[in-house]
């Protein structure tokens, strides 16, 4: 067992000295020179450009400050830090003045001490004596330095002009603003601008009237730019800003640090709890993928986890017109076990399968997988990085030979141009987002290749910006067109061409033909020629160009085409290897990199081991003792395919909802209608448990131990803090059903699941819990190569040895716009909710985003004269769904976009099955529709309501706690 | 057999060689298709293929049919 360990606490052994809990008032100085200075009698050496402040923290003398923190920009508005300097007038800032060489720093005398009570003064006769109902108390800034201070009295009363009266304004769900606390010290404001970079917030009026304004008529958060990161609140020193939870409950007793669950960032927090009830999320300093910045989802969207809908206790029934029987955890798994075995009895060993999950952590997915290749006997194992990122893999390991990102986050600080294709960061990965735009604050240059007018166009203080707002279907010829730019002029880095990449004459030729120009394109893309020149010019000049990229490139019948084309484009201009360049695939969810990493695929065993390699079966067949299975499976689309067909039976599904997340909805409901048994481990019931004869409870993130991967290969350690609700967490489960199926798994911790893993996988052959406790966390590869793992990939080589050209011809999504379908639809997400919204939907986050809408320019809407909340029919060749209208500038014309965060919308019911040629990763980006404006809902969302009010009524007449017999 | 898998099988392996045959000629594309398959199919998927192609096939390319010729 591993004993429990506390990062936060104990610190790690490669930066003994940094306390990550430690408030060291300014940022570090990026400098490598170095200062000698005497505070306070104690001789220093520190880097050059470090304030006073910093320098007399790092030495443990604690200067008071109240506007100061080592994430914000000095700003010496407070005057508390006031030191006196030697050869210096009168007591400057010690948060704004610079160490130079040989000063000598007197931090602490009367008339310094007289100086700062007097301050603190004046800021306690403008503030409330509600200290001990306070619900700060405990945690205040303000309460510390005036007990620092030695503040005995306020001798000019509290009968003067003040704020005390100023309304609180609690519009948003999970904060409220209470500014007569307010000591304007505009921390709040300055991580709107510096760390979140939305700028909502400002400081409005002068003098005594000054107060910090969210700048809208009505006055509150939530009718502003806010977006409810957090940072404002984690920023502020005082009650103003304070979580609701900590109000309602008071100050949490102990944190652990663990990892968020929702996207592909990863961000570390501390779940700062009471005994077993998380109070709040707080975003951990020492998290090296988000650095102490957080987004709504992951700071205060985490109520889903013990929502009333969580379902707790294991059920079973025989048919899906039959109401659920609860029942025991061992007949639960008694019950699944026998139905898959009669099933491949039957059926043959080939009739079963599963689906691995990219929320669940490396471990359970691992164990999953390894349930399916040994315990079913088959490889029919995938999850939903299919319907993501398969085209990732696919087009990564082809060009550069390893299927992820090349860098880490912090690595988009030192790009120069920064290319974002078929993304939505602000949205999808905020916490990356807020990153890239505090480096387009310095300067860096941002190219958009995206259909849609995307938030990150929009940035503050962005220095320049091009958009190519490309047709939806049209990546490849975009791409084509960049890179015909670049060779065509000559810009490409011949250098590195040369030493580190093959075949690259066949790709110059072809990328050189004619048809690839800018102009040649200008009729497929519908972007302007010079506008793609002007932007492949400005990426290939740059001295560091990265590029970023997502869904909407992937999620294409060319997607794996497109990856290609990007590795094309990065590896022709020198942009990979070092830090500021890179491909960055920004994955969608937590785990997904780890469940890809860890064997979901059916064609892959664990690390990208093709299961027909013998020496690699051989490998897995000896540490599993089982003879292993050398073909692939079946994928998502074809185990689905299969079950109409008759062929395929049954399904174990883990943390994932297909039913609502697939496309062709209407296709799924006809696969999922055909198994004998399909086995749902959940902790809802989800969409797809709708069509289940057994529901395992799972477990959420925190109820259990493991590690998540995130986007840039960073293996993360998620933590538990409290119980898991049903008893056991996945993987346990996992471990019972391979058992009750015969196949033996004996895990005491995950941590012995990570064991095997590197046993079995090259690049993680050093992993272990005892490292990722040492060093935070991994980015692997980590080997005998990597010792302490890969921050940049390829700096030397790559896996295949030298980076490979792919020859990428464009051809045109078989899905076209048509006279009977003259709309494209493109589907994606929003910040608030979260993939199908089974988390999200259990949340405050409702509030902002309470049903899907179909967005549609301004000119396609005047045509169909549609207004503002309509109710609009949409149509595919796959079905029919009803949607409201939101008219849009952000569309193009000829464009309508949806997000899937809501069941009843049925967008996937209008996504049709056309896929990605190398993958099947579905073609959810480019639908031919039409949309009109209808006053009822459509039949297949009439037929839902009905069919879904008949399972919850099955599901609310079980017999929760009578247990009953199966069989009876 | 159903009719609605048969004919996206159809459609994926054409498009896989649709995808491959960049200034190539049908030989060089089956080639790269049949390792696709090879790699990346189930077999019950390229048993319904071949066994498509032994029916005759209609809707299959020439480059598919090669590529189906060649599976082991």
């Amino acid at each position: 067992m591993v004993n429990y360990y506390n990062p936060a606490t104990e610190g790690t052994s490669n930066q003994p000295k940094f306390d990550v809990n430690k408030d060291y008032g300014t940022p570090a100085s990026k400098s490598t020179e170095t200062v000698c200075i005497e505070i306070d009698g104690v001789t220093l050496t520190v880097a050059e450009g470090t304030s006073v402040l910093r320098a007399a923290s790092m030495a443990d003398i604690n200067i008071p400050k109240l506007c100061a923190s080592d994430n914000l920009k000095a700003f010496g508005s407070c005057r508390l830090c006031a030191v006196q300097i030697t050869g210096m007038r009168g007591y400057p800032a010690s948060c704004t003045t610079p160490v130079k060489e040989g000063m000598v720093v007197t931090t602490q005398n009367n008339d310094i001490a007289k100086l700062r009570r007097n301050i603190m003064e004046l800021y306690i006769s403008d503030h409330p004596l509600d200290c001990l109902t306070c619900s700060s108390n405990g945690d205040c800034e303000l309460q510390d330095v005036a007990g620092a201070v030695g503040l005995r009295e306020v001798r000019y009363g509290f009968d003067g002009d003040n704020h005390l009266d100023a309304k609180i304004d609690d519009s948003n769900p999970y904060f409220t603003f209470e500014p007569s606390k307010c000591i304007t010290c505009s921390r709040c404001v300055r991580a709107c601008e510096e760390v979140q970079g939305t700028f909502a917030l400002t400081i409005e009026g002068r003098g005594f009237a000054s107060k910090v304004s969210a700048g809208t008529s009505d006055e509150n958060f939530m009718s502003s730019d806010c977006v409810s990161c957090g940072a404002c609140v984690q920023a502020c020193p005082t009650a103003t800003l304070m979580e609701k939870s900590v109000i309602e409950k008071g100050q949490p007793e102990h944190s652990i640090i663990t990892t968020c669950a929702y996207c592909g960032v990863g961000c570390s927090f501390k779940a700062e709890m009471k005994g077993e009830e998380v109070i709040r999320m707080v975003p951990y300093k020492g998290g090296k993928a988000n650095q102490g910045h957080s987004c709504v989802k992951g700071r205060f969207a985490f109520g889903y986890a013990t929502h009333k809908d969580r379902v707790t206790e294991p059920m079973v029934r025989d048919s899906i017109d039959e109401e659920w029987r609860v029942v025991s955890w061992d007949e639960a798994l008694a019950f699944s076990a026998n139905k898959i075995k009669n099933i491949q009895a039957k059926y043959g060993r080939e009739s079963v399968g599963g689906i691995t999950s990219s929320r669940c952590t490396n471990e359970e997915t691992y164990l999953v997988q390894k349930l399916i290749r040994a315990a079913f006997g088959n490889n029919n194992t995938d999850t939903c990085a299919r319907v993501c990122h398969s085209p990732t893999g696919y087009g990564l390991k082809a060009t550069i030979g390893e299927s992820a990102g090349t860098q880490t986050f912090e690595s988009v600080m030192k790009s120069d141009v920064i290319m974002v294709i078929g993304a939505n960061p602000t949205d999808a990965h905020p916490v990356f987002a807020s990153l890239l735009r505090k480096r387009l604050r310095e300067g860096a240059e941002l190219i958009v290749v995206d259909p849609r007018t995307i938030d990150l166009l929009n940035t503050a203080h962005i220095n320049a910006n091009h958009h190519l707002p490309l047709k939806p279907g049209t990546n490849v010829a975009m791409i084509n067109a960049i890179a015909h730019v670049v060779i065509s002029e000559g810009l490409e880095d011949k250098n590195f061409i040369e030493k580190r990449t093959d075949e690259y004459n066949a790709w110059r030729e072809f990328i050189l033909d004619e048809v690839n120009s800018p102009e040649a394109m200008e009729s497929i893309t519908t972007v302007n020629a010079e506008q793609i020149r002007i932007a492949a010019r400005a990426f290939a000049k740059a001295k560091n160009g990265a590029i970023y990229y997502g869904l909407g490139v992937t999620e294409h019948s060319q997607g794996s085409t497109m990856v290609m084309g990007i590795a094309n484009l990065a590896l022709a201009t020198g942009n990979i290897g070092r830090e500021g360049v890179g491909i960055n695939p920004l994955r969608g969810q937590n785990n997904v990199q780890g469940s890809c990493d860890m064997g979901s695929f059916p064609q892959e065993l664990p690390g990208y081991q093709h299961v027909s390699d013998d020496l690699l079966r051989g490998k897995f067949e000896k540490n599993w003792g089982v003879t292993l299975d050398n073909e692939p499976g079946l994928r998502i689309p074809n185990m689905f395919d299969a079950a109409i067909e008759g062929t395929f039976k049954a399904m174990y599904v883990q943390g994932e909802d297909i039913l609502q997340s697939d496309p062709n909805t209407q296709h799924v409901q006809a696969a999922l209608s055909s198994l004998e048994c399909l086995i749902v481990q959940d902790i809802f019931l989800n969409e797809t448990a709708l069509y289940a004869h057994v529901f395992l409870p799972g477990s959420s993130f925190l109820e259990k131990d493991g590690t998540f991967t995130n986007a840039e290969r960073r293996i993360n350690r998620v933590r538990k803090v409290m119980k898991p609700l049903a008893k056991y967490a996945d993987w346990e489960v996992t471990q019972k059903l391979s058992n009750a199926l015969g196949y033996p798994m004996n895990y005491e911790h995950p941590s012995e699941i990570m064991d095997e893993i590197a046993s079995l996988v090259p690049s993680f052959s050093q992993v272990s819990y005892k490292k990722l406790e040492e060093q935070g966390s991994i980015q692997w590869p980590c080997n005998e190569e990597f010792p302490d793992g890969s921050p940049i990939m390829h700096v030397e080589s790559f896996p295949i040895g030298n980076g490979r050209f792919a020859i990428t011809p464009y051809l045109a999504s078989e899905d076209r716009a048509n006279k009977r379908f003259p709309l494209l639809l493109t589907t994606g997400r929003i910040l608030s909710q979260y993939n199908v919204g089974a988390q999200t939907r259990r949340t405050a986050n409702q509030t902002w985003h309470k049903e899907d809408v179909l967005e549609i320019h301004p000119n396609d809407a005047d045509e169909r004269g549609i207004n503002d909340g309509d109710w609009l029919g949409i149509t595919s060749r796959a079905g029919d769904t009803v949607l409201k209208a939101k008219v849009s500038e952000r569309m193009q014309s000829g464009v309508v976009f949806t997000t899937f965060h809501h069941p009843i919308s049925g967008a996937n019911v209008i996504t049709t099955d056309s896929s990605d040629w190398a993958t099947n990763c579905p073609e959810y980006k480019v639908t031919a529709v039409q949309v009109e404006k209808v006053t009822s809902p459509s039949d297949w969302q009439t037929r839902y309501k009905k069919f879904s009010a008949q399972q919850k009524e099955h599901f609310k007449r079980s017999p929760k706690k009578e247990k009953t017999t199966i069989g009876r | 057999m159903s009719g609605t898998q048969i004919k996206n099988l159809v459609s994926m392996l054409n498009q896989i060689a649709n995808n491959n045959n960049y200034k190539k000629t049908d030989e060089e594309t089956a080639k790269i298709v049949a390792n696709h398959l090879q790699k990346f199919w189930a077999p019950s998927m390229r048993n319904k293929m071949t066994k498509y192609l032994a029916d005759d096939g209609p809707e299959l390319t020439n480059v598919s049919k090669l590529a189906l010729a060649q599976l082991k």
